[in-house]
């Protein structure tokens, strides 16, 4: 084969690297065929991946921060979710102008209350409110999750330290079609006199996922021992 | 390793092996109950028994970030949408389902769609894929 | 006009699937409540094969109870799960029972 390296039997492995740069390369092929053939543009590129940067769980817990404080606000936000995000800035009709394709539009938030925790999955891929809280983390995204949180979710949250009275009623959200969903979580009581942005801190990613309720000690900074540290 | 331990060896691994086997080999028919497993949608995973969690995090690679808005700028600019993407995931078959990152099935059903829909072919892909990685190993 | 109200008892249809689906196989055959009404928008079944301006059709948000999707569900009685169908995978529960057909 007349290329300007060497085949062999497989690509040569980069130097002290066992992690397959075939889909670096796959990729960087893709996106250079698409741009050249005009299918997008280089700045629509940029300017996904500057969104992409700019999405996090702490626009989500601004939301839920919000709710928490302001009655008519949670009213609002149970009523048109993307409304209601717009208010404090966060545009689900980012950056296209119309939403992102895989996000779409429409967000139901599901509140908490003493006889219900919700949570939240989607066993056919893994539908994410990404506007409002970022990329999922992996488990969300692996199939162990996707299996088994819509037949054993109280084994599933047990598993993440949070273990739900059977009295309290499970509601599992399997995002299937458009709809995404974020879980309000309940305010913890000892939190009387905090401001907004102090309690947008005890609002971390899974509280809103619905796997852990929000505790005064864990915030968004801290890493409790036992917990895994965030990326 | 001597004969005999061979023979040991094999004779602890029969015991070891499922009663039923499935070789992926060409078989020349299938039972309907097989057929049935072999077609279930492969997405479609709710109530699958697994084990315990794995809660691993993973810092996203460059690539992974990069595939994500390629597929979604294909997708704003019409050549395909989210749900077709996740069909043409599926379309990959199990093997490569499973057994990629997750970013990989939308790089592979991206690929394949650019060229299914005629945008490019697959031998402009190789070339392309072959001048980058020279570029790749010229910068290493 | 939508077929079905917030409160009705629906089922969905015990169809098979193949290659794609939006519709979870542990649902199919089952009967739940609907408890919100959704736009009408591109079914799955035509935007995933590159029919972009398909069919156009209701959606529901159905809540089941989790018993009555899994026999074995050792949870609470009173856990409930929810998710959503185009209006061709729904039919009325009441019309199901009196036709004789058991899920």
């Amino acid at each position: 084969m007349n290329t300007s390296h060497q085949h062999t039997d497989a690509h040569t492995p980069i130097e002290g690297r066992d992690e397959a740069i075939e889909f670096e390369i796959l990729e960087t092929a893709v996106r250079e065929l698409s741009i050249a053939k005009g299918l997008f543009s280089a700045e629509d590129h940029r300017r996904f991946m500057e969104w992409y940067d700019n999405i996090g769980p702490t626009g989500g817990a601004r939301v839920v921060a919000r709710a928490w404080v302001d009655p008519q606000f949670k009213q609002r936000l149970l009523a048109d979710g993307v409304a209601a995000c717009k208010e404090l800035g966060i545009d689900w009709m980012a950056p296209t102008g119309h939403g992102t394709p895989s996000d779409f539009t429409w967000l139901v938030a599901c509140e908490n209350t003493p006889k219900l925790h919700n949570v939240i999955v989607c066993t056919l891929c893994s539908c994410y409110p990404r506007p409002l809280l970022g990329h999922s983390p992996a488990w969300y995204e692996r199939p162990n999750y996707r299996r088994r949180v819509v037949r054993w979710p109280r084994q599933v949250l047990a598993e993440f330290g949070l273990i739900i009275p059977p009295d309290v009623e499970i509601r599992v959200h399997d995002s299937n079609q458009k709809t995404r969903y974020i879980v309000l979580p309940m305010r913890p009581s000892d939190t009387e006199g905090w401001s907004e942005e102090k309690l947008a801190t005890i609002v971390t990613r899974d509280t809103m996922i619905g796997v852990a309720v929000p505790r005064i000690d864990w915030t968004t900074t801290s890493t409790p021992s036992g917990q895994a540290r965030a990326e | 390793m001597s004969s005999t331990l061979y023979a040991a060896l094999l004779q602890s691994i029969r015991a070891h092996a499922p009663q039923e086997r499935h070789e992926a080999d060409l078989p020349l028919t299938i039972s309907q109950r097989r057929a049935e497993a072999m077609l279930h949608v492969v997405h479609d995973l709710g109530g699958q028994p697994d084990g315990p969690l794995d809660k691993s995090l993973h810092k996203t690679a460059l690539w992974e970030k990069r595939t994500h808005c390629t597929a979604e700028c294909l997708a704003w600019r019409g050549v395909w949408v989210s749900e077709e993407r996740r069909r043409r995931e599926n379309d990959l078959g199990e093997t490569l389902y499973f057994g990629t990152p997750y970013y990989a099935r939308w790089l592979l059903a991206a690929a394949k769609m650019l060229i299914d829909k005629g945008h490019i072919t697959p031998d402009e892909l190789i070339a392309k894929m072959e001048e980058v990685r020279a570029r790749e190993e010229d910068a290493a | 006009m939508s077929k079905f109200e917030i409160g009705d008892r629906v089922t969905v249809r015990n169809l098979p699937a193949l290659f794609h689906t939006r519709t979870q196989g542990y649902t199919r055959g089952h009967t739940g409540v609907v408890v919100g009404l959704r736009p009408k928008w591109v079914i799955p079944e035509d935007e995933a094969w590159g029919r972009y301006e398909g069919r156009r059709e209701p959606f529901y948000m159905v809540r089941f109870n989790q018993r009555e999707l899994w026999p074995d569900y050792g949870g609470a009685v009173i856990d409930t799960l929810e998710t959503e169908f185009s209006e061709r995978w729904l039919e009325s529960a009441a019309a199901e029972n009196t036709a004789g057909k058991t899920p």
